[in-house]
């Protein structure tokens, strides 16, 4: 038997384009030396600057565009800080992609709730990049979208496109300003504000926000097994090995960093207290 | 394999038997030093003094997954160059206990996709066990499952007196004996020493009753009243694989350097902290869980084995004296207790 391998060594890969979507994140379009990127949505890269060092970052753009892939990143780490100010043409390390991603087949058919938090949208927009690309394969698509503050919204052009599309887009920021005439206050409270409802709930996003949004999504009627939730936690490997990111006896690099809230309430250690 | 399985060589002969593996191995082996055994290079012709020898500070895990191993070297402009793997060893006086967690280590490491820098380890150092003949204070492989190695291991060496008794565990071993006339075959099995150990752990359905008291106060009381977390549990853990990985540039030339692999300790705050100052295990007790959980109840349910094979490291080395036999006592009684009044 044929077994896979891990040596850890990166890709080379090269930044061919960079898009600041608010003060502190940015976008960066991304095209491997050789060979193409297959991925699906939810997925995620191990990204490595040389000489500052490597981070588990989800790809944002859509799994039918294999000349290039995006990852968004929020400059609040050492890997996320070096990216932040990469440049066209600048080289980094690629590993991936890792780990189990949204299970798109399982929601043909059905109506899709996505809540998306803060620098949790990422995953999410690869999600809706795939669903829109053939509208008729399930119900209603809502997107419920929550930021700290009116300038940190990001995907603007995007979310433009998408409702285009048909996907119902519901905004909120938990701070407005003079400006700001949108929803104002946390994710959640979009729910009853507008009456949502769906078959499935898609949700990344820091992790208070998601033991809320999971509560709203319990609350319309969602099944456990049909809430899915994005997880964050340090990687040193994404293959399994290094130890770091368990939650009881799950790896979220290899039995996530998608799950199912029916999987996750089962564990032993509790992912939120 | 083909052949005998058991063989004998006598003990005058030992040291030329090293002496010959010299010319193609790094032979290491129990060296007692100020305060204990640890394995060290030992000279062919040194002979190997095991006079009180239970076990090893350290165990043999830091050949396999080095602390500080460099893993590849990149280059300005982005290239990226895997170091090979150094030369051939020999590990001999490996105790039972430590076999089993060799083949911990081996469950994690090597399940798909295959740790390719701990596999070459395993390729090129021969493990030559070595049976005990008398349990230390805080021993309790037994309990464990640990106390009698069955693979794993490619010569396992027990002390008949004036000889060693050798029974043969892969081809690599069976080549090493091949090649040397000092062996001879017998169909004898290895007399089995009387062990006694003055520590236990009662493992009848231990995950289940540890997922039952997950949220018991015994384990805030140990951590917050006992445990320092310095981590010398997990440092000298035979099943501790953790690691972090690191880039170190280089000072002559800019923009090249070493990516490193160091262990990591679950027992550290900075093991579950990402980007944004937030910690995902920020109490001590969260941590203090993570290391008996997965020793105890994670790592029997990923690889059905326990990641704890009783070698009483972590208890000679705790600085407040905790215990886990004890802790798991504790654990087990409250859980009896509970049982009995409901």
């Amino acid at each position: 038997m044929n077994m896979k391998n891990e040596n850890y060594v990166p890709k080379i890969a090269k930044v061919v384009g960079v898009k600041k979507e608010n003060p502190e994140i940015v976008t960066l379009r991304i095209r491997l030396e050789k060979g193409k990127l297959e991925f699906s949505p939810g997925q995620f890269m191990q990204v490595s600057v040389f000489g500052i060092g490597e981070a588990p970052i989800s790809v944002c753009s859509s799994p039918f565009e294999s000349r290039y892939f995006e990852i968004s990143i929020r400059n609040v780490g050492n890997v996320t800080n070096s990216l932040f100010r990469m440049k066209r043409n600048d080289k980094i390390g690629i590993r991936g992609p890792y780990g189990k991603g949204y299970p798109m087949e399982r929601f043909a058919g059905k109506d899709l709730v996505v809540v998306a938090g803060g620098i949790g949208f990422p995953p999410l927009a690869s999600v809706i990049e795939y669903l829109i690309n053939n509208m008729d394969d399930h119900g209603k698509v809502s997107l419920l979208y929550g930021a700290r503050d009116p300038s940190e919204l990001m995907f603007k052009e995007r979310i433009k496109r998408w409702k285009k599309k048909g996907v119902d887009v519901f905004i909120t920021v938990d701070k407005g300003n003079k400006k700001w005439k949108g929803n104002v206050g946390v994710v959640t409270t979009l729910f009853d504000k507008y009456d949502i409802k769906g078959d499935v709930g898609i949700s990344c996003g820091p992790p208070i926000m998601l033991k809320f949004v999971t509560q709203s999504l319990q609350k319309i009627g969602i099944r456990d097994s049909d809430i899915y939730l994005s997880l964050e936690r340090l990687m040193q490997c994404g293959v399994g090995k290094c130890g770091h990111c368990n939650i009881g006896n799950k790896y979220v690099c290899l039995d996530g960093p998608v799950f199912s809230f029916e999987e996750l309430r089962g564990l032993t250690e509790k992912v939120w207290k | 394999m083909s052949g005998s399985k058991f063989y004998v060589i006598k003990k005058s002969d030992f040291p030329k038997f090293i002496g010959s593996l010299s010319r193609n191995f790094k032979v290491f082996a129990p060296v007692r030093g100020e305060k204990d055994f640890n394995f060290k290079e030992i000279k062919p012709s040194k002979e190997i003094d095991l006079e009180g020898y239970i076990n090893t500070e350290f165990p043999p895990k830091k050949f396999f997954i080095p602390d500080g191993e460099v893993l590849m070297e990149y280059e300005k402009g982005g290239k990226v160059k895997r170091k090979p793997a150094k030369g051939r060893k020999i590990l001999f006086g490996v105790r039972p206990c430590d076999v089993h967690g060799l083949i911990v280590l081996d469950k994690v490491m090597m399940s798909e996709p295959v740790d390719v820098f701990y596999k070459n380890k395993r390729d090129s150092i021969l493990v030559f066990a070595l049976n005990c003949r008398e349990a230390g204070e805080n021993c309790f492989c037994e309990s464990m499952g640990a106390k009698e190695a069955k693979e794993g291991f490619d010569l396992l060496f027990t002390d008949h007196g004036d000889e060693y008794h050798v029974e043969v565990g892969s081809e690599k071993g069976k080549e090493v004996i091949g090649k040397s006339r000092l062996f001879k075959e017998t169909d004898k099995e290895a007399e089995k020493a009387k062990l006694v150990f003055k520590k236990k752990i009662n493992t009848e359905n231990l995950p289940e009753i540890m997922k039952d008291r997950f949220e018991s106060k015994i384990w805030e009381e140990t951590a917050n009243k006992k445990c320092l977390s310095c981590a010398s549990c997990t440092s000298v853990c035979p099943t501790c694989y953790c690691f972090d990985v690191f880039h170190l540039n280089s000072i002559e030339k800019p923009g090249s350097g070493k990516i490193i692999r160091e262990w990591s300790y679950c027992m550290l705050k900075p093991f579950t902290k990402v980007a944004g100052e937030m910690i995902f295990r920020e109490p001590r007790v969260e941590r203090v869980k993570q290391f008996f959980y997965h020793k105890l109840v994670y790592g029997k349910e990923n690889q059905g084995k326990y990641h704890c094979v009783g070698c009483g490291r972590c208890i000679t080395e705790c600085m407040t004296k905790i215990d886990i036999t004890e802790e798991v006592r504790k654990i087990r009684d409250e859980y009896e207790k509970r049982k009995l009044r409901a």
